[in-house]
């Protein structure tokens, strides 16, 4: 309960701040609306990592976090996916659309986000690893499928993170990009918003932090 | 660790001489990646901005693992407000913040992209120092009655080493944050060349106008997150 407390605390701090954002635009500008578009495209790659990340997990099991080959992926920041994006992409084919951003959002977050799930899984030797593959396949779901909403929860602000990089180096509009404007903007009002869903997602991962206290 | 730390003596180097009447030349003997529009040698601005990058982040991993022992020592009773901190990426908070200010100074950047990374490390250094405290030793050193100098003098070692094992991780979070920074145009200002800034200059022509100073860069990035990568997985 006391951390409960402390953490409201930091975010209502959050909440004042992003309030009393100092600073004016020289130029009274409207807030910008909420791009709805960017929603789809956004919840898309999210989607897709919230559903290929356990997949792999599942199939690769605890031992997956000493692969010298997933380290490697994982290593790189975002910034150096879009980069080879943008060096890559045949400058005939126009800017590179939203099958190029979630291929690239793919390579900046898959890695990274399977060895956190196979570092959460539990040792199988030597149970459930005598009881056979079919044991071993299913403790491996029902602890996957137990973390995954609180993974979500813990892991979306990373997630939004790398949409923000990946958008401005692609010039794609996003939610990233968006939090980024509301900003510039000093759209304080929005800002809040985005604290107060930021700060519910930290509360709904609270239970993982708990248990890996 | 070492030699992560040598490059904080890049931060000193000058920057290169300006000559915009050798700019753009194809890369020759005696310029082998040719020399940038200002006309700069290409290969020792990749070398120095490399260079000074490491040491930028070295520097700031410094600072963080620092912060982070004050963090896993005394911060005990912080753990929900270090948790609430530690959910928010350093890199969401600092881009709009660099945005907001129009960018950040070198000095800026350090002490916030410290002060961010000190709750990120502050789980791993609590661990180490909870079983220190835990034992006999410091039992017997309080028992003893050491004052906190002497108790300083033994143990700032031993303290230091327990962080150090997290140097690594602390310096290559430092590093792409700050190139991250750079490559969005946010990050410290022209006075201050890295490997970011070099991206930012070269990335948007590499499609189109692709020059060997950008792949190098590219380049650059991918051998350091290689260089990087734990031998065994993290």
């Amino acid at each position: 309960m006391r951390r409960l407390a402390q953490g409201l605390l930091i975010w209502g701090l959050g909440l004042g701040l992003a309030l009393g954002l100092p600073g004016a635009v020289w130029k009274g500008a409207a807030p910008p609306p909420f791009p709805w578009e960017a929603l789809a495209p956004t919840a898309l790659a999210c989607g897709c990592l919230a559903l290929l990340a356990p997949c792999l997990a599942w199939a690769g099991g605890p031992t997956l976090t000493g692969r010298r080959p997933l380290a490697l992926l994982e290593a790189p920041p975002a910034l150096l996916w879009g980069g080879l994006l943008l060096a890559l992409w045949p400058a005939t084919w126009g800017p590179p659309g939203a099958i190029a951003y979630l291929l690239a959002f793919l390579a900046a977050a898959l890695p990274s986000e399977v060895r956190w799930l196979a570092q959460a899984l539990p040792a199988e030797h030597p149970f459930p690893a005598a009881w056979g593959p079919v044991a071993v396949g299913r403790v491996r779901r029902i602890v996957l499928a137990r973390l995954w909403g609180r993974w979500l929860a813990a892991r979306l602000p990373l997630w939004l993170t790398a949409t923000l990089v990946l958008e401005r180096m692609l010039g794609r509009p996003g939610l990233g990009t968006d939090w980024l404007t509301r900003v510039a903007l000093r759209d304080r009002r929005g800002l809040a918003v985005w604290v107060l869903v930021l700060a519910l997602l930290w509360a709904c991962s609270q239970g993982w932090e708990e248990a890996e206290a | 660790m070492r030699w992560r730390l040598a490059f904080l003596g890049a931060l000193l180097i000058p920057d290169l001489g300006l000559d915009p009447f050798r700019g753009g030349l194809l890369p020759a003997f005696r310029h082998p990646l040719g020399t940038d529009d200002l006309g700069r040698d290409a290969l020792l601005r990749l070398l120095l901005a490399s260079a000074r990058s490491l040491g930028f982040a070295s520097a700031c991993a410094l600072l963080a693992l620092a912060l982070g022992l004050l963090l896993g020592w005394h911060g005990r009773q912080l753990r929900g407000g270090l948790s609430a901190l530690r959910s928010l990426p350093p890199l969401l908070f600092l881009l709009p913040l660099a945005a907001a200010a129009g960018g950040l100074s070198p000095a800026a950047t350090w002490l916030l992209l410290g002060a961010l990374l000190a709750p990120q490390l502050e789980p791993a250094l609590r661990v180490r120092l909870d079983a220190f405290r835990r034992s006999s030793a410091w039992a017997a050193e309080r028992t003893l009655g050491a004052t906190w100098p002497s108790t300083l003098r033994r143990w700032a070692p031993w303290g230091w080493q327990q962080a150090a094992a997290l140097f690594p991780s602390a310096w290559l979070a430092a590093l792409w944050s700050e190139a991250t920074l750079s490559t969005l145009g946010l990050g410290p200002g022209p006075g201050h060349d890295s490997l970011g800034r070099l991206l930012a200059e070269e990335l948007p022509r590499l499609g189109s106008d692709p020059s060997p100073l950008g792949w190098a860069a590219l380049a650059m990035v991918l051998g350091l997150a290689w260089r990087s990568a734990p031998a065994q997985g993290a």
